[in-house]
């Protein structure tokens, strides 16, 4: 047997890099170490020896000095999980080399920049010129130090995707602070404006949602995330129109939701040829495809949400749309799904009573009633019903997609428009929500609703004395204007949603890093302090943000559709809950100021997901628990480890943080409940969403939902679903008075065999055995 | 072949047809398990590789061909070995029943890997030399022929009589599981995972991840079999075994080490030929750990990557298909479980 040991200094002996200019080069340890000791003025932890060694062991002889550069920084990043101080380096040095590509193409400022991706044809002409009307304020106002901030994922992302390229080269052309100066210029009617804007994104305090961040400033200035589209009318050519608006509003980064309530079912007669329908799910299968074949700009596929009442005679075969396996040509792989669901089923599914599926064709009222309207309306409809189930069997079903496929949320018909203020005037009616079910507005066949949005990071707005208030405050007032200002200078993809946006002007504020909030605070996330917090946080934005609109609406008029709301008759959203106020004689002094100038826009608040800007932010998404204490984040970018700070603090400040504790939060795929030298109050503190009961989950989104005018992307984990746990937990949403909820999150059954923990010793058979026996469900020695 | 009842242990010759009482639950619940795994192929969006493909630098399409050419034999050869050897000397009804899932799942690795090499290579006469690589490419004929010969070691045994044929089937089992499952596959494994901590190429990364999901399980299976018949035969596994399974390792780790000089030929940032055999050295030593025997190189993984592979995932849904979900989840409808 012959053990062979690698010697990596000997074959790494005198190894040559290209240099940029053609020249070769043999590779300095120092010269790296140099390049990473620049960066780590504050970050103690940090060894730029190891960084330099680990990066030269992994270079092959011949490489460029670019391939070095990356190498290094990849190499910092993979180091995050045992500190993570490396999160910051990895995002420094590749700002660093971002700036290097930049700088290279001979842009100096962000002036220059500007008018460098003008002459390329990215900038729009109106930002071109206002830059360079502006240009020496502008280009004083930039922070190059607030790069910075940056994690290294966050800033990965923004170079990946958000940073504008030259259209040949692919070289980024500006810089992330450039960027973010660019994207408040896009919205900016005076410098002094522009830069406030800028220097609020750039502490990462406030983003605005990614089609602004995108598209603000360019030429084509589709900055809105969401649109909701009504279902066609039972009938070919709107069938057809649909899936050319979806077209259109997908290629500028929109989310789609559409309904398809509307169409008639598999079965039923088409007066036209005689025959008989397919139902709706070969149309669905021709939307997913569509959908999939728009590409946003490069940046991802196109994503739609299909929304079906339950009523709908194909409602059991659109519940099997995600499965897969079954026939593929009823299989749409790329739409989601969700359910739109009256008072009336859930009514029956707990009585135990019947449910009738009712062609839409038979009742073609349906989709735009709601209330007792509806109720009504349903039950003389059910004598013409073209099949009958039980009520629990098809819950049953709907249960079993989300456990199955994450698919099929559950989002409530009756509550979501009996609380809206824009269904104040007869005959507007919410028909759906949107692709990530926070947003429910109002829509018809001409109107397709659309929603700008953008989200405040708590985390930035908190410090362990508590919340500054003044602080939140002045984000909503800045945010607001801003989300306003999208509605006017937004690029409309279709003249259905270029139709609604001016007449309702709604925005959707929301909130990203509530989870920071309460690792600052060290409030766990079921404790009834967190609930007031939440509570209290959601009710000073939400009136902040009606305060803001109102103020608007003094300057510019309320938005033309006012006389159809709610608030126009004096209600406002928190009354229409019937919820009790924490600042009784703002809300009063608020009612007064709407009721003599009525208000700029018809919504305010929506908690969208915040998947992306969180991570640029560099905070747990929306109000969402932390998933796990470790773990990783897929993104086209790459796989980027993420691991709890307000964790490694806690255990560094003990002395806990060691190698032997990293691998047990490893192996419990990022737990700490095993940690036994941690107190049990810091272990409750740092449970993940697996290790929460979800009824706090909606607890907090029922008890901060009244200062919510939309709704909310409410996930929710078990990660070993059955049907009755979902059954009692969807109930218990619906009872709570929620107006929608999002995916059901799950696990795998097993996993991949870890590679980096150590082997132990396989447990003997007795000892399985007495596990099963604990646990009688998986066990099937005794039965 | 008779239906002994009598037998006492699980390599007895024989065809046991006998679930109640259950002798092996272990068995059954890994197959229960591996049920809840299912995916299929068309899951997989491969198109969006294409782009992903044209961008490697030169060394890299060398090496994503010379892996998806060993891909498209590997599954095969285990699924022989499967059948030929495994299934009919594993003499536990519930035992078979994760044979035979197991046989279904290198179905679909097959089709898988299938789909990817119809995907990532256009062009016809490409396309057959890549799936008659373990004839043309000698990187990977040298695993074929490793592989090969174990299968072929126990193939002429109907029964299992005598304790040397006990002591050639095990070492069947530990060859499939420590060094094909666990060593030749989780080779490839790393280089997929080099790739896609990178942000390329994800629809091979979320396929293969997938498969990697189920040869876990694989792997877990084969080791239970080799501990059970360890505890129902103590002396069948004594130090000329240990030795065996040394020289086996370390023949399999040559095998690799030869593929990925191949791999690596053209030099490719961030993954040294240095630093894969020392990869290659820890993961034998792990399998080398498993069976309780000590470590024979004492390499440390030098590739920080792979911790990515240990810990959660959390997909954006828009960008990634999830894989986190299970099927056959069971239950009524109620309302007052906890959740």
């Amino acid at each position: 047997m012959t053990v062979t040991t690698t010697v990596p200094e000997q074959r790494r002996h005198g190894m040559q890099v290209r240099k940029r200019n053609g020249d070769q080069e043999t590779v300095d340890v120092n010269k790296i170490v140099k390049a990473v000791e620049r960066w780590v003025a504050d970050l103690d932890e940090v060894d730029p020896l190891r960084v330099a060694t680990k990066t030269i062991s992994g270079l092959y002889d011949g490489a460029t000095t670019a391939e070095l550069d990356k190498l290094s920084i990849q190499t910092a990043a993979e180091l995050i999980g045992e500190e993570p101080q490396y999160s910051k380096l990895a995002a420094r040095l590749l700002a660093a080399y971002v700036d290097k590509e930049v700088r290279l193409q001979g842009v100096a400022s962000f002036s220059q920049s500007i008018r460098y991706a003008h002459q390329q044809g990215l900038i729009g002409d109106a930002t071109a010129a206002f830059v360079k009307r502006n240009a020496r304020k502008l280009d004083d106002a930039v922070l190059p130090d607030n790069d910075l901030r940056f994690e290294y994922f966050g800033l990965r992302t923004v170079a990946d995707r958000y940073l504008l390229r030259h259209p040949q080269s692919r070289l980024v052309v500006e810089t992330p602070q450039y960027w973010l100066l660019r994207v408040a210029c896009g919205l900016s009617q005076n410098p002094s404006e522009a830069i406030g804007f800028y220097r609020l994104m750039s502490s990462l305090a406030y983003l605005p949602s990614s089609p602004t961040l995108f598209n603000s400033g360019t030429r084509h200035t589709q900055m809105s995330s969401c649109f909701l589209v009504d279902s066609p009318k039972d009938e070919l050519d709107s069938i057809y129109e649909r899936y050319h608006q979806v077209a259109k509003l997908s290629k500028f980064s929109g989310g789609i939701g559409i309904s398809w309530s509307r169409i008639r079912g598999r079965g039923a007669l088409i007066r036209g040829t005689n025959g008989k329908s397919n139902g709706i799910v070969p149309f669905l299968k021709t939307l997913d495809a569509g959908v999939a074949a728009v590409n946003q700009g490069g940046r991802r596929k196109g994503a739609a949400c299909v929304y079906l009442e339950p009523w709908h005679p194909d409602i059991e075969e659109f519940l099997e749309l995600r499965d897969n396996t079954g026939e593929d040509s009823r299989r749409t792989h790329n739409l989601n799904l969700a359910n739109w669901i009256p008072d009336e089923f859930m009514r029956r599914v707990e009585a135990d009573g019947d449910w009738s599926l009712i062609d839409p064709s038979d009742a073609p009222e349906l989709p735009d009633l709601f209330g007792e309207a509806f109720d009504e309306a349903y039950r003389r409809a059910e004598k013409k019903a073209v099949k009958t189930v039980k009520a629990r069997d098809l819950y049953g079903r709907m249960m079993r997609t989300l456990a199955q496929t994450g698919n099929g949320w559950m989002t409530f018909k009756d509550r979501s428009n009996a609380l809206s203020n824009q269904t104040g005037a007869p005959g507007n009616t919410i028909h759906l929500s949107n692709l990530c079910t926070e947003i429910l507005e109002v829509n018809s066949d001409d109107e397709t609703a659309v929603c700008n949005l953008g989200s405040i990071n708590l985390g930035a707005h908190v410090s362990a004395s508590g919340v500054d208030w003044e602080k939140l405050r002045e984000t909503v007032r800045t945010a607001v204007v801003f989300l306003d200002r999208v509605i006017d200078i937004n690029y409309y993809p279709s003249s259905q949603a270029a139709a609604s946006n001016p007449r309702w002007r709604p925005v959707g504020l929301g909130l990203m890093g509530l989870q920071d909030a309460f690792f600052t605070l060290r409030l766990p996330f079921d404790s009834e302090a967190a609930i007031s917090l939440s509570t209290r946080v959601q009710e000073e934005i939400f009136l902040t943000a009606l305060e803001t609109s109102a103020s608007l609406a003094e300057e510019f008029g309320s938005h033309p559709a006012y006389a159809e709301t709610r608030a126009a008759k004096g209600d406002l959203h928190p009354e229409l809950w019937g919820s009790a106020l924490g600042q009784p004689e703002r809300w009063a002094a608020l009612k007064l100021r709407i009721a003599s100038h009525g208000l700029r826009n018809s919504l305010l608040i929506a908690i969208a997901p915040t998947a992306t800007i969180a991570s640029i932010a560099g905070c747990y998404e929306c109000i969402e628990p932390q998933v796990s204490n470790l773990f990783k984040r897929e993104t086209m970018s790459g796989e980027f480890m993420q691991i709890n700070t307000y964790l490694v603090r806690e255990l560094k400040a003990r002395g806990l943080w060691t190698s032997a504790v990293r691998e047990q939060i490893k192996r419990a795929e990022g737990s700490v409940q095993q940690i036994a030298e941690l107190p049990a109050e810091v272990r409750s503190l740092f449970r993940t969403a697996w290790e929460l009961p979800q009824r706090a989950l909606i607890d907090l989104a029922a008890a901060r939902a009244p200062f919510i005018d939309q709704s909310q992307s409410l996930n929710l984990f078990l990660s070993a679903p059955t049907i009755g746990k979902l059954s009692s937990m969807y109930l218990y949403g619906w009872k709570a008075g929620l107006k929608t909820s999002y995916y059901l999150r799950s696990r795998p059954a097993t996993r991949i065999q870890q590679a980096t923990v150590a082997i132990l010793p396989a447990a003997s058979h007795e000892e399985a055995l007495a596990c099963s026996l604990e646990n009688p469900e998986s066990c099937e020695a005794c039965q | 072949m008779t239906a002994v009842s009598t037998h006492q242990m699980l390599l007895d010759p024989g065809m046991d047809l006998t679930l109640r009482p259950m002798r092996y639950p272990h068995f059954f619940d890994r197959f229960k398990d591996a049920i809840k795994n299912t995916w299929t192929v068309e899951e997989v969006d491969l198109h969006s590789d294409l782009a992903d493909l044209a961008r490697l630098s030169p060394a890299e399409q060398h090496l994503v061909s010379r892996l998806v050419a060993f891909f498209a034999t590997g599954d095969t050869i285990v699924a022989n070995n499967l059948v030929l050897n495994l299934y009919q000397h594993v003499n536990s009804p519930e035992g078979r029943l994760y044979l035979s899932r197991q046989l279904f799942e290198e179905a679909v690795h097959v089709q898988f890997y299938l789909n990817l090499l119809d995907t990532y290579v256009p062009d016809l006469d490409e396309r057959t030399a890549a799936f008659s690589a373990v004839e043309n490419i000698p990187s990977i004929a040298r695993k074929a022929e490793f592989c090969f010969q174990w299968i072929d070691s126990i193939y002429a045994l109907r029964e299992l009589r005598s304790r040397a044929d006990r002591r050639a089937f095990l070492l069947n089992v530990i060859c499939f599981a420590a060094c094909i499952e666990g060593l030749f596959f989780y080779g490839a494994f790393a280089y997929v995972y080099f790739l896609r901590s990178r942000g390329l190429l994800h629809g091979l990364a979320s396929g293969t991840n997938w498969v990697f999901r189920d040869e876990s399980m694989h792997m877990a299976f084969a080791f239970d079999v080799v501990d059970t018949v360890r505890q129902e035969e103590p002396d069948l596994f004594d130090a000329e075994m240990e030795q065996q399974v040394r020289d086996m390792l370390a023949d399999a780790v040559e095998c690799e080490v030869q593929f990925a000089e191949d791999l690596l030929v053209q030099g490719v940032s961030g993954m040294s030929l240095a630093d894969m055999r020392e990869y290659l050295q820890h993961v034998a030593d792990r399998r080398l750990a498993v069976l309780g025997i000590a470590p024979m190189y004492g390499s440390k993984n030098p590739f920080a990557f792979m911790e990515l592979q240990d810990v959660q995932e959390l997909s954006n849904f828009f960008e990634r298909r999830v894989s986190a979900y299970q099927m056959g989840v069971s239950g009524t409808v109620s309302f007052d479980d906890e959740f």
